[in-house]
């Protein structure tokens, strides 16, 4: 009778025995999925005008992100994208944020990479991806001109009118299609 | 000269056939005669002679008999027994040319033998066999086609038909009961009313098959018709007696009948003639035929009757076991998907058929198949296509969950779900009796084996519990709330019957429900007993509900401001369970539940049970007599065009009229003619209506929470295919909160409604958000 059982069913069960080793890095990585998955969740449910952000593909661990330029600010009318990339060890370190667009920022390097506290050492687990992305927002509108990464940027600052006529130049063709 | 004179005319009395007048002489030659004739013909003129002689026979054949043979064919009576006789003479008349061609033959034959000659005629010697060879060829080249099969096919009808009554008879059954048209006397057989002539048409029966087997014409002349007489007969037999009755089993029966009278016609066919060993084993194979094709005919008649069978499925339990046994030995199973499937498609499944009458017949469909192929393959070919149809119907859930759950007359499910967990598979069923799946149904074979639970069948034609579960809240909800009663013992029961089929915790939600209705009881008693609260010094009693909104399917929303003094009545309950509850207070829903009142008219009362709507409505009317339509809305909240529905209610009562447009008067006579004297029943349609929203409103919500993910996907995404949307909404927003489960089709639909709405764009097979 035993070798008539159905292979479907059997076959469940052997996989179990030979991943055992594994078994305790999958279920983290389920903590993660799951904390990702309410993460999309709560930002696509909580209508969040400005930011957003979504799973580029099949991997929950990376995402896209598209950033609103604030209002009131030069950056006004611009949108940015960005991507997201999850570690593993999420929560307990912070993902990594590049822009993937072009941005003219005193703290975003011509790489795209962001000089933010949040994201270096005042990370905390209790952020999210969506206070992440609201922060990045808001640092478009107030830079922080002391530790700058693109120092011409930092150095037009101060001239705002200047400022918005260099991003208009040099970004209104790639970025602020709307 | 004179010689051959001489010997010409001794030839000629030898073989009178030969002579001008073609008459045979009253006595033959004498045989010494013969002899010396035969001696004075030279050898090389004997050859001559036979020839000639045949040649004349055939001349004779071709110019007489034959015609004269077929002319009896060549008009039809209306009386099938003059048909019977002009076959019966037609073949006698050739009997007794045969006869006298014999002399004839025998001469011959004689003539051969002295002169030792055997020279072969058409292949053959033997002179028998030659003149038989003749007249079968002759007649059949002047086969007048095709009426003369009906001549023969009335002729054999009639016999089998006095033969089938005379089988009847001995058995003791009426006679007359062929022709039920009140005219007992006649024969069955031959209708003769006076003298039954069964025994002389029997008896002309058997002289001309005797004669036919012996002509050597029996098969050719009537082979074929008889074969298709038998299977006109088998065919009238087996409608005869099968029709309309599915509650006995025909099998044995139509054997019987097959054996003693089909068989045991043509054996006496047969046995007319000469005994031969190659007759019985032709019969034997002749019989063999006839049983299968009595299969055959009853399979198909109990296939194209199936459908009725099934419906009919308890009463019928003979017929399909007939069945089961009549497909074993044919070859039709094929034919019994096709024929079911089309039946179904023409008899269920189309809009015309109530939703509970499908699931009705599917059940039985279910059972019938049951007995009819156990491995249920059959079943699951057959009815594929009602599942389909059940899934595109919006009620399917909604029949399936009060069909389960009613106990009334066609309360069928309900005794299936008392009945309790299916039986399992019997997994060590015995192996030796184990045969293959049948080819015709094999559809999906790699599909595990299907139960033969109907309700778990039933519940899956959508593919999921969740969706009966959900289905069953709405109803329980419905139930609990439209009946306004305590009462919880029967659902209760359903309950926990509901949650042997499908765990605990899918219905977790439905047992809170249920203990609500039970709290409110006791919280409403327990309210009115203390007399702290106040509630007993009221003017009315006033209890309610308490439902946990949480668990609870959304409700239809609908305003109504009750009048200030109810409104007071229900603070002061409210109060009494914040004081009772710490924490907690109530909600109300005014629009929902039911009023009792008694409302004293000029020369009446009416007792009525309404909605507070309609109760408030007529509050109103207490202190005013006439009221505008707006000014009614005004004061209740609730939209005119409600508004006049609700009024509608009253007017049908009679108590409240429309005087001039939008102005409704108090009229305290019943008004003759369409005063309704205070039935006390709830007449609107639309007090049927299902409190709870509407699935497709619950739908609508549970879109919308794609609708978010969506454009969260397509911002960052910027433009993507249906296929790869539907993809990432499973991935992702399967999780979400409902965790509804949403086909490709379902929405590409839902993105082409959005796209009409101007909320996407659509390009080159890629969705994208309007810029």
């Amino acid at each position: 009778m035993a070798q008539n059982i159905n292979p479907y069913f059997t076959q469940s069960s052997t996989p179990v025995k030979t991943n055992e080793g594994s078994q305790n890095k999958s279920q983290d990585n389920h903590a993660v999925t799951k904390r990702l998955q309410k993460e999309l969740m709560v930002l696509m449910m909580s209508g969040e005008k400005g930011v957003s952000a979504f799973p580029e593909g099949e991997n929950l661990f990376k995402w896209v992100a598209t950033i609103n330029g604030p209002a009131g600010t030069v950056y006004e009318g611009h949108v940015f994208r960005l991507s997201v990339e999850f570690p593993h060890s999420y929560p307990y370190s912070p993902p990594l944020v590049r822009f993937t667009s072009k941005c003219f920022h005193p703290n975003v390097d011509l790489q795209g990479n962001i000089c933010l506290d949040i994201l270096k050492e005042k990370w905390s687990a209790l952020y999210d991806i969506s206070t992440i992305l609201i922060s990045i927002q808001s640092l478009l509108g107030e830079p922080n001109n002391d530790s700058p990464l693109n120092s011409q940027a930092a150095e037009m600052w101060s001239n705002q009118e200047v400022f918005r006529k260099y991003l208009r130049a040099n970004h209104s063709n790639e970025n602020s299609k709307n | 000269m004179i010689a051959s004179d001489k010997l010409w005319e001794k030839i000629c009395a030898v073989f009178p056939i030969l002579s001008e007048n073609n008459q045979v002489p009253s006595e033959g030659p004498e045989v010494d005669d013969f002899k010396s004739v035969i001696k004075g013909i030279e050898v090389e003129d004997h050859t001559f002679i036979e020839s000639l002689v045949i040649n004349k026979i055939e001349e004779d054949m071709r110019e007489n008999v034959a015609p004269a043979f077929w002319s009896e064919f060549y008009f039809l009576e209306d009386d099938p027994e003059k048909n019977f006789i002009r076959f019966k003479n037609a073949v006698a008349e050739l009997n007794a040319k045969y006869l006298s061609y014999l002399p004839t033959m025998h001469r011959l034959e004689e003539m051969r033998l002295i002169l030792n000659y055997d020279e072969p005629i058409y292949g053959e010697t033997n002179l028998l066999v030659i003149l038989k060879l003749i007249i079968r060829t002759v007649l059949h080249s002047q086969l007048p086609i095709p009426k003369y099969q009906t001549v023969i096919e009335e002729f054999y009808k009639l016999s089998f038909k006095v033969f089938y009554n005379a089988d009847k008879s001995s058995r003791g059954l009426p006679l007359c009961d062929l022709n039920e048209s009140g005219e007992d006397e006649r024969c069955g057989g031959c209708y003769e009313i006076e003298q039954c002539r069964c025994d002389a048409i029997i008896n002309d029966f058997h002289t001309t098959n005797r004669i036919l087997i012996q002509l050597e014409l029996l098969e050719r002349l009537a082979g074929e018709v008889l074969t298709s007489l038998i299977h006109k007969q088998i065919e009238n037999h087996v409608q005869e007696t099968c029709k309309g009755s599915f509650n006995q089993s025909f099998i044995s029966p139509l054997e019987k009948w097959l054996d003693t009278v089909v068989v045991g016609w043509l054996t006496r066919l047969y046995s007319s003639g000469p005994e031969s060993p190659t007759l019985k084993e032709k019969l034997n194979v002749f019989k063999q035929k006839l049983k299968h094709l009595l299969y055959e005919t009853y399979t198909r008649l109990r296939i194209d009757q199936l459908f009725t069978i099934i419906i009919d499925y308890p009463e019928s339990e003979a017929a399909v076991d007939d069945l089961r046994l009549c497909l074993d030995k044919t070859d039709l199973r094929g034919y019994l998907v096709e024929r079911l499937q089309a039946a179904l498609q023409q008899r269920l499944l189309h809009p015309g058929v109530n939703t509970p009458d499908i699931i009705t017949a599917y059940v039985h469909s279910i059972r019938a198949l049951r007995g009819l192929d156990p491995s249920g393959l059959l079943l699951d070919t057959v009815t594929h296509p009602v599942r389909q149809y059940l899934r595109c119907r919006e009620d399917t859930m909604r029949c399936v969950v009060m069909s389960l759950t009613d106990e009334g007359p066609d309360g069928d499910l309900a005794d299936e779900l008392a009945r309790g967990e299916a039986i399992k598979e019997d997994l060590a069923e015995n192996w030796e009796t184990w045969t293959p799946p049948h080819i015709d149904t094999v559809v999906k074979s790699n599909k595990e084996k299907q139960s033969w639970d109907i309700i778990s069948m039933l519940v899956t034609v959508y593919g999921s519990k969740e969706m009966f579960v959900h289905e069953y809240r709405n109803l329980l909800a419905d139930r609990l709330l439209t009946q306004y009663s305590y009462n919880t013992e029967k659902e209760i029961r359903y309950l926990e019957l509901l949650k042997l089929r499908f765990g605990d915790s899918q219905l977790h939600y439905c047992e809170v429900m249920l203990k609500d209705i039970h709290d409110s009881k006791r919280i409403n008693t327990h309210l009115h007993s203390e007399p702290n609260f106040g509630l007993s010094k009221q003017e009315f009693r006033c209890t309610c509900m308490i439902l946990s909104a949480q668990f609870w399917p959304p409700f239809k929303e609908e305003t109504l401001q009750l009048p200030q003094k109810i409104k007071d009545h229900l603070d002061v309950y409210t109060k009494a369970f914040e004081t009772l509850k710490g924490n907690r207070t109530l909600n109300w829903k005014p629009h929902l539940g039911s009023v009792s009142l008694e409302i004293e008219l000029k020369n009446r009362t009416l007792n009525l049970t309404v909605s507070p709507t309609q109760a408030a409505i007529i509050w109103y009317f207490q202190d005013k007599i006439q009221w505008t339509i707006d000014e009614l809305s005004s004061i209740l909240l609730i939209p005119p065009t409600i508004l006049r529905r609700r009024i509608a209610f009253w007017q049908s009562q009679g108590l409240i009229k429309e005087t001039t447009t939008d102005t409704f008067c108090l009229t305290e006579e019943p008004t003759t003619g369409k005063g309704l004297k205070g039935i006390p029943d709830v007449c609107e349609d639309e007090e049927t209506e299902s409190i709870t929203a509407s699935a497709h409103d619950q739908r609508e919500e549970e879109l919308q929470v794609f609708w978010s993910y969506i454009v969260g996907m397509l911002t960052n995404l910027d433009s993507l295919p249906p296929e790869r949307i539907h993809q990432m909404l499973k991935m992702f927003a399967a999780q979400g909160p409902t965790g509804v489960d949403c086909s490709l089709q379902q929405l590409k639909h839902f993105l082409d409604r959005k796209v009409r709405e101007h909320k996407l764009l659509f390009s080159g097979g890629y969705y994208k958000l309007p810029k």
